[in-house]
């Protein structure tokens, strides 16, 4: 009796499995009483109800006590369904917040859908059955959501040229479907230019971005398809370069003429020329190379911007490389009054590279470096192994986390570049004020033709100057 | 002297050939086709100098073609761009026919790109000359192509 009366009353501490045991406590303590009263009623003995008035007692205090106990555990009952009440309440409430949010997001979603008109923003399921199509998409194939969503395939859309293998010319739509998807099922993701189909029977350029789609639970539902009509722009390219090859052909053709045939007019020993005439046509034919070249570097430039400027690469000795276009600059210096120093590793430096893109790369250059230098000036054309930074920078010494170059320098004592300037220099058509103010011949296509070649093969130009007193470029390349 | 230098007397093709085998010290017969008049005319300068006998100088493929069946050539100088057949069709189709096929083929363009230069070898040329080419560079093509072509 004394242990069940020193139980914590508290239920909700009670372990689950002292329950029953509580439960049975009030119904002994009531036989107690109930074995008390008999004794009270039926013993003759005083000593006997004296004892048995001393159990009632006892039996009664402990009932009693037991009944408070359970009173408070029920009122703590009570506290904790209103507190769950509540909790309730706000749970419900937040679910309310969250049912909200996601409808507005859903709408947000929708409205931006929707509001894509340019681009065709088309979702299909996983084969292919279209399940969005914003107006973008109506707008661009000519058919509205209601005639699409849930009937038509992306796939329909299609010129079924390009969906078609070539060992499989009749290929079924779900082979159809899997060479579009095909790109994006590799990596991820994929951008290309696709030909589509419009409702009236036009064929649009579309470069489309396939992702795929996926639902809660991280499974993938199925495809997104964003389009955007390139028809024009592409139109718009493929003119540039027709354009660019005939005035490339156009230019070329009438300067084949003009050098042949002086070819033939100063070569001619039969009827040789008087000095002065042959000065005058090697004006005309001097003049004529200069067009010539200017033609060769339009072209070139119009190639590095359209991305199609590809190298041949192969092991080529930069040291001939410098040699060859110190023989070209030779002339010029010396009628300039330049001086002209090489200094070359006598065993050669070989890199991978394109021999010829790379010779005009070296000849622009140090051409630029004589045009630049007035009479008494020095040009120095260096060529050495250094090695280079991470982040690019040059050092003389091999460190772990350098990699060796092959370094050109080429340095003059001209006229120098302003240092604000020097930012644009690889710009096309860009020309120093110092070039300008010194009537220095060109267009400006020269630094930007030599960069672009340098990062084609994967290597820097840098340039130091200080104006009035020379400049100095930079050209490494990774020594592989 | 491999060549003889002899001017183009006989532009119709109707050269001195006797009735079977061609006579040793016979002239390396030359096609030139080439839709510019001027570069024509300068590449049958080249080709004299080099000393050939131009058979017949047109200024379009058909033309080329056409000439190419009647004169059989030891060699075609052809232009690349040309019209009613480029010059790498030309060259194709002579490289087709059994008649033809044993004729060298010299190709000029203006597209002097390595993708250029692979198409026209690609074609079936012997060899190709970016334009524009020097007189004397195109003069030394025309001797390196025709060395044994009547040997």
């Amino acid at each position: 009796m004394t242990a069940l009366a020193e139980r914590p009353a508290a239920p909700t501490e009670v372990p689950p499995s002292a329950a029953p045991r509580r439960r049975h406590a009030p119904a002994a303590l009531a036989v107690v009483a109930a074995a008390g009263l008999a004794v009270l009623v039926l013993a003759p003995n005083p000593t006997a109800v004296v004892l048995a008035v001393a159990a009632v007692a006892a039996a009664v205090g402990e009932l009693t006590r037991r009944l408070r106990a359970q009173l408070a555990a029920a009122a703590e009952l009570e506290v904790q369904r209103r507190d769950l009440l509540t909790l309730g309440q706000s749970t419900a409430e937040e679910l309310e917040v969250a049912t909200r949010m996601m409808r507005a997001r859903a709408q947000t979603m929708t409205s931006v859908i929707d509001a894509v008109t340019e681009q065709s923003i088309i979702g299909t399921d996983r084969d292919g059955l279209i399940r969005v199509w914003n107006p973008g998409a109506e707008r661009m194939l000519g058919l509205p959501r209601a005639e699409v969503v849930r009937l038509r395939t992306i796939t329909d859309f299609h010129a079924p040229e390009e969906l078609s293998p070539d060992d499989a010319p009749e290929p079924d739509p779900g082979a159809r479907f899997a060479t579009l998807v095909h790109g994006a099922q590799e990596h991820g993701s994929d951008v290309r230019d696709w030909t589509y189909l419009t409702a009236d029977g036009r064929r649009l350029t579309v470069s489309v971005a396939i992702t795929p789609r996926t639902d809660d639970d991280g499974e993938q539902a199925g495809w997104n398809f964003v389009g955007t009509d390139m028809t024009e722009a592409r139109a718009a390219e493929r003119l540039k370069d027709q354009f660019v090859s005939l005035i490339s052909h156009e230019l070329r053709t009438p300067l084949s003429s003009i050098l042949g045939y002086l070819e033939l007019v100063l070569d001619d020993e039969e009827q040789p020329l008087t000095d002065e005439q042959r000065q005058y046509l090697n004006t005309v034919e001097r003049n004529a190379q200069r067009l010539l070249r200017l033609v060769g570097d339009l072209l070139f430039t119009a190639q590095v911007d359209a991305g199609r400027f590809t190298l041949q690469p192969e092991d080529v000795d930069l040291a001939g490389i410098v040699r060859a276009a110190e023989e070209t600059a030779r002339v010029t210096a010396a009628n300039r009054g330049v001086a002209l120093t090489v200094d070359l590793p006598a065993e050669g430096l070989v890199v991978r590279g394109d021999a010829l893109r790379l010779g005009q790369a070296c000849d622009n250059l140090v051409s630029n470096a004589v045009k630049f230098t007035p009479a008494g000036g020095e040009v120095t054309l260096r060529l050495r192994t250094a090695w280079r930074d991470a982040d690019g920078t040059v050092v003389d010494s091999a460190t772990p986390s350098t990699s060796p170059v092959a370094l050109l320098s080429v340095s003059d004592t001209g006229v120098g570049i302003p240092t604000g300037e020097q930012g644009r220099l690889f710009t096309s058509f860009f020309r120093a004020s110092t070039a300008r103010r010194n009537a220095v011949p060109g267009v400006g296509l020269g630094l930007t033709i030599t960069k672009a070649i340098t990062t084609a093969h994967g290597g820097t130009l840098g340039v130091t100057s200080v104006e009035g007193r020379g400049t100095t470029f930079t050209l490494a390349l990774p020594l592989d | 002297v491999p060549f003889p230098d002899r001017t183009d007397s006989d532009p119709d093709g109707t050269g001195p050939t006797t009735d079977g085998a061609p006579a040793l010290d016979a002239p390396v017969r030359v096609l030139v086709a080439d839709d510019e008049e001027d570069i024509r005319l300068l590449v049958c300068v080249a080709v004299r100098k080099a000393g050939c006998t131009v058979v017949a100088a047109v200024a379009d493929g058909a033309q080329a073609l056409l000439a190419a069946r009647a004169e059989r050539p030891d060699l075609l100088v052809l232009d690349v761009s040309m019209p009613e057949a480029s010059g790498l069709e030309v060259c194709e189709q002579l490289r087709a026919d059994p008649a033809t096929a044993g004729a060298r083929v010299l190709l000029l363009s203006a597209g002097a790109s390595p993708d250029d230069i692979a198409r026209g070898l690609a074609a079936g040329a012997d060899a190709y000359l970016p334009k524009p080419f020097t007189v004397a560079g195109l003069v030394a093509q025309v001797r390196t192509l025709t060395v044994g072509a009547r040997a």
